[in-house]
């Protein structure tokens, strides 16, 4: 009397890395693609025989109204409908899905209805297309032949003949009326007016109906119509049960399914008693033992709702409360959900009964480059603290989980391609077997890449002895002793045949899991060896100054740290800096001064100091701590939360002439939603206000590239990178309000800079030296194209504006 | 220098009678006071007449003159003694060059004073600028800004005003006395708002006016003096204004390695550094800790997990 369907829908997430190419320059930004697949093959169905009426008698029923089938497609179309949704975040993603592909032969777009032979009970919802499918249209029919406007029995009709339907009619014996096409009933026949079919296709079809179970008795009966096409009438009496007021869902994945035995019509009044009472016995205890399930109560009192509306308990109701439980499955990300059957019917309670996709295990697999099972070098606990809970054994399955899972294995870095795929658990009904299939990325790579610059020789020519070979060389490391540990390096020069004119080299070694793989607690260690040139913007002029001669700023040195990742973005970082300052002028040379020109063209080097010690070259080690709350989030694109970090340098009065100081910045920035938008894809974002506070101080020795500057496009918009001055305590504050325009948003600013007078406190007073103003404000529109930045701003110092175009953020 | 035998004053033989009379009497107030040296510090724009005014008060060409272009490429000090009494008087080279107040120069001013006038004081700044200038600018703000920010305020409780080519007719429709006192009061407005120096302060800081005339062509009254147009002889007038500005009660600038350096910014407030890191960690990192614990309790899960 009751049938079920193992839910066999596999919904493989699956990412693909392109093997990024680790260039020395942008390796942060690793290229990587994300595909989530979706395949559904139609489910073989298992089914047991059925009752096909409802025995009015039996105090209860097991009632296989329900097709596992269309269940199935129903739940495909919404994991479909789910993997649409942009959730992916982080890089580009691709999501590829790819319904259908039904094994069983209906094939076309998910409709798996083909239910015929064994699975004659169950209900075809969504199975006409298919059907149709089956028997090629074809151009010609036949007419009936016969005297129009009669009715005639289907078994009447010739066996040979194909008929065209013109129209179809369902027939409510109970109301005695007939029933409107956008009726549930007409989901279930496969027959469209139009049509063309034989007899046996109509007969076909009765049997169907009536073995579906929500009829007590359902017939086809076709009239004739003048021009040789027949009209069909489908009377039925639906099949009905007493009315409830009690609804309950169950979960009854894992447990054997209730089997019917089968009744020996020839029992006695008094077996036939025991028997309906084992039954009502065993399904007590079956409600018992099934766990409650996810369905909240908001949904089930809305069921009740239903219930008691309808007075009797319908088929058709049945069908709208198996709708509206699997919606709320499929909506909340349960895709393996379904609901198997109705039990419990004729007493006054409904037992809804679910299977959830309980996941009865959870599979890491690793895969060569051919696709085989594979031994993975990474550890599995390093894969197993990336997945979600929810993702472990007895829980239920979650596509969102799955998606997370995906996002987190893939932001590990470690793999080219990632499936996250639940099958069905054959051993074991209704569960779902969690498969993680990876495909691990070379654990070694280097890599060359070679530039050839031509430089411009005496008198501008290019001369074959001004054309230097430069280029990159990198190699990298991964996943040492698959624990994700890596040690990377990479020197890049612009002339090989010179290399120390400008040799830029890196080593990092990446040590993750400090406190151990099986530890929650998420610290990495990080070792490097870098170095770095900059114009530093401390010697530079202000508006009336045209050309300062620039100082560059090499730092060079050995840097180690442990960072404790809170949350995705929220940070705590400490370590110890040890390095080498060197300051120097544009022809490389070692400057320990400033260099200003004079009034009268001169270039004199008495400007300010550029290091503490006076030499041009400073050593010094001290600690760093950097600590981030981050909590913003997008809002339909605009950014909302708050955003505060504070940074710390304490000298530890190691190095040239014992620099001793605590160099401390601390930024606020506050994300303002200004109006309650409704959250979902393709709604509006809100209008944002953004507040932005950074001080910035220093107490104790500050050499002058160790001074805070103001201006530039981070700092005050509008004036150009330490246009306003350098100090040794700063402020900045800024507000920008941001409407949403289309897809993007457009803003308007106002910022101010003041070094709170402290730039005399920098050593040599670089900012009247270059005759900067020490403070300024600017005000601005812009608007925001893709990444880039178009602003207009107001500088008001000078009270000119300009337009600016700047990539990326200002906050 | 400063270890020279220092010479004796010789040009003040050359002064007439009555000049020699007066700057005796003043020798004499000063050293009543115990006062037995003075050390003037002359300064201001280039061509006003700095070396001039020095060569004019010493009765000797102590300082090469000459009329068109810079001649005191770096600061000189000139020592006369007499009767016990000493004088130095720093001469410098002018602050303004090519429009813009040379920090290069308050440099080598900075760091000849500091090489010879280490740990000893500057008891009188004589502050140099034309009388026949009509207009006083932004340039002469700034110069007495940058004297301010070297040697600072105080400096100019010690500070006179001196304006040379005073022998000069004035302008239509004024008299000496009207157009002196119209650029003495702007120039002193002026050095009033570069130094700094608040409405309330005027009265502390009384800074005297004296005029000059360094030409040879200078009128002479009928004791052989040189005299302003108003008659009164100068240099026993300026050496008067200067011995009586040593005498005002207010210390001289000590000149020291801080007043040099100015105030080391580096040094100031190392000691507090443990107690800002203790600060920094208890009420900066600890707070954004704890917020971070509140975000992530409150994170919003999905509805799934």
């Amino acid at each position: 009397m009751s049938s079920f369907a193992a839910p066999a829908h596999l919904l493989p997430l699956s990412t693909r890395r392109r093997n990024s190419s680790t260039n020395a320059v942008v390796s942060h930004i690793s290229s990587s693609t994300s595909i989530i697949q979706c395949n559904l093959p139609s489910l073989a169905a298992t089914s047991s025989s059925q009752n096909p009426k409802p025995s009015k008698s039996s105090p209860f029923l097991l009632n296989s109204i329900i097709s596992p089938k269309s269940l199935a497609v129903s739940a495909a179309s919404c994991i479909l409908f789910h993997i649409a949704q942009p959730i992916l975040s982080g890089s580009d993603s691709i999501l590829n899905y790819s319904g259908g592909g039904g094994s069983s032969g209906s094939g076309g777009g998910g409709g798996g209805g083909n239910g015929g032979g064994e699975g004659g009970g169950f209900w075809r919802f969504f199975s006409p297309e298919a059907v149709a499918k089956d028997d090629d249209p074809q151009q010609e029919w036949d007419s009936h032949g016969l005297p129009a406007n009669i009715v005639v029995q289907l078994n009447k009709l010739s066996g040979f003949k194909k008929y065209k339907v013109s129209e179809i009619m369902f027939f409510d014996r109970r109301r005695g009326s007939t029933v409107g096409t956008e009726d549930s009933f007409f989901e279930m026949v496969s027959l469209r007016p139009g049509g063309i079919y034989t007899k046996a296709q109509l007969q076909k079809e009765l049997e169907t109906l009536a073995t579906c179970g929500m009829f007590e008795k359902v017939e086809l009966e076709t009239k004739t119509n003048p021009d040789g096409t027949i009209n069909i009438t489908i009377p039925f009496l639906e099949s009905t049960w007493q009315s409830a007021d009690r609804f309950r869902c169950i979960n009854v994945g894992l447990m054997p399914q209730s089997k019917p035995i089968e009744m020996d019509p020839d029992m006695t009044e008094k077996e036939r008693l025991e028997y309906y009472r084992s039954q009502e016995k065993d399904y007590r205890r079956r409600i018992e033992r099934a766990r409650p399930c996810l369905l909240p109560m908001s949904v089930q009192r809305e069921i009740l709702q239903m219930l008691r509306e309808q007075g009797k308990v319908s088929a058709r109701l049945l069908q709208r409360i198996r709708d509206r439980v699997q919606q709320w499955y499929q909506e909340n990300g349960y895709a393996c959900a379904q609901v198997v059957n109705f039990g419990n019917l004729n007493t006054k309670e409904v037992v809804c009964e679910v299977v959830e996709g309980d996941i009865t295990q959870l599979l890491i697999q690793f895969q060569d480059k051919l696709g085989n099972v594979c031994e993975g070098n990474t550890q599995f606990p390093v894969i197993r603290r990336e997945l979600p809970k929810q993702l472990r054994q007895g829980q239920v399955f979650n596509i969102e989980a799955g998606k997370q899972a995906l996002r987190n294995i893939n932001s590990l870095a470690l793999f080219s391609n990632i499936e996250v795929n639940p099958r069905p658990d054959e051993k074991n009904e209704g569960g779902i077997i969690v498969e993680v299939k990876l495909k691990e990325l070379e654990q070694k790579s280097a890599e060359v890449s070679s530039e050839w610059s031509i430089v411009p020789g005496r008198g501008g020519r290019p001369t074959l002895a001004s054309i230097q070979p430069g280029g990159t060389v990198s190699f990298e490391h991964r996943n040492i002793k698959g624990l994700n540990r890596s040690l990377l390096g990479s020197v890049t020069t612009s002339n090989f045949l010179n290399p120390q004119d400008d040799l830029a080299f890196k080593l990092e070694y990446v040590h993750p899991y400090v406190d151990g793989v099986y530890n929650p607690r998420n610290r990495t260690f990080r070792a490097s060896c870098f170095n770095s040139r900059k114009l530093s913007p401390v010697f530079t002029g202000g508006p009336g100054i045209e050309e300062v001669p620039p100082i560059w700023v090499d730092r060079a040195g050995v840097k180690a740290n442990i960072t404790e990742n809170f949350t995705r973005q929220s940070k705590f970082t400490y370590g110890l800096v040890m390095e080498e300052i060197t300051t120097r002028d544009e022809s490389s040379h070692i400057s320990a001064n400033g260099q200003r020109v004079l009034p009268s063209g001169g270039v004199s080097a008495d400007g300010p100091p550029t290091t503490l010690s006076g030499t041009g070259v400073d050593r010094m080690a001290f600690l760093q701590a950097n600590i981030t709350r981050d909590n913003t989030k997008f809002l339909n694109g605009a950014i909302v939360g708050e955003r505060n970090v504070f940074q710390l340098d304490q000298g530890l009065g190691i190095g040239s002439k014992f620099p001793f100081f605590n160099r401390h910045q601390l930024t606020v920035t506050r994300f303002l939603q200004l109006k309650n938008v409704e959250e979902g894809a393709g709604k509006p974002p809100p209008p944002v206000l953004v507040l932005h506070g950074h001080y910035g101080g220093c107490v104790g020795d500050l050499p002058s590239y160790d001074a805070f500057t103001l201006g530039g496009p981070y700092s005050v918009r509008g004036y150009n990178m330490g246009e306003l001055g350098a100090a040794r305590n700063i402020l900045e504050l800024a507000a920008e309000l941001r409407i949403p325009v289309r897809n993007t948003h457009a803003y308007v600013f106002a910022e101010h800079g003041n070094d709170l007078g402290s730039s005399k406190d920098v050593k040599g007073n670089p900012t009247e030296v270059y005759r900067r103003m020490g403070h300024g404000s600017s005000y601005g529109v812009g608007v925001k194209l893709g990444l880039v930045r178009a602003e207009y701003a107001v500088d008001q110092n000078s009270g000119t504006g300009a337009i600016f175009f700047r990539f990326g953020e200002r906050f | 220098m400063a270890g020279q035998l220092v010479k004796e004053w010789a040009g003040i033989q050359q002064f007439p009678a009555a000049t020699q009379e007066k700057l005796v009497d003043l020798l004499a107030k000063l050293k009543n006071q115990n006062v037995d040296k003075l050390t003037i510090l002359v300064m201001g724009k280039g061509g006003v007449g700095k070396s001039s005014t020095i060569n004019s008060i010493i009765g000797e060409p102590v300082v090469t003159v000459s009329a068109f272009q810079s001649e005191t490429p770096r600061p000189v000090m000139v020592s006369r003694s007499r009767a016990g009494f000493t004088m130095n008087i720093i001469d410098t080279p002018g602050l303004v060059e090519g429009g813009y107040v040379n920090d290069q120069v308050l440099d080598s001013i900075k760091s000849f004073l500091g090489r010879f006038l280490m740990m000893k004081t500057i008891d009188v700044l004589l502050y140099v600028d034309r009388l026949d200038a009509y207009r006083v600018d932004d340039l002469d703000k700034q110069v007495v800004k940058a004297i301010t920010d070297s040697f600072g305020k105080e400096i100019w409780h010690k500070a006179m005003v001196v304006l040379t080519h005073a022998q000069l007719s004035p302008p239509d429709a004024l008299t000496y006395e009207e157009f002196f006192s119209k650029r003495s009061e702007s120039l002193l407005k002026c050095v009033r708002q570069g130094a700094r120096i608040s409405k309330k302060d005027v009265q502390n800081f009384a800074i005297p006016v004296a005029l000059v005339e360094n030409s040879g062509r200078c009128n002479k009254n009928e004791h052989d003096e040189k005299i302003l147009p108003t008659g009164t002889p100068w240099i026993p007038n300026v050496v008067h204004a200067i011995t009586n500005i040593a005498l005002n009660g207010k210390g001289g600038i000590l000149f020291d390695k801080k007043l040099i350096e100015g105030p080391n910014a580096n040094d100031r407030g190392k000691l507090f550094i443990p107690l800002i890191l203790a600060f920094q960690y208890f009420f900066v990192i600890r707070p954004i800790q704890k917020q971070i614990r509140y975000d992530v309790a409150r994170e919003t899960k999905p509805s799934w997990a």
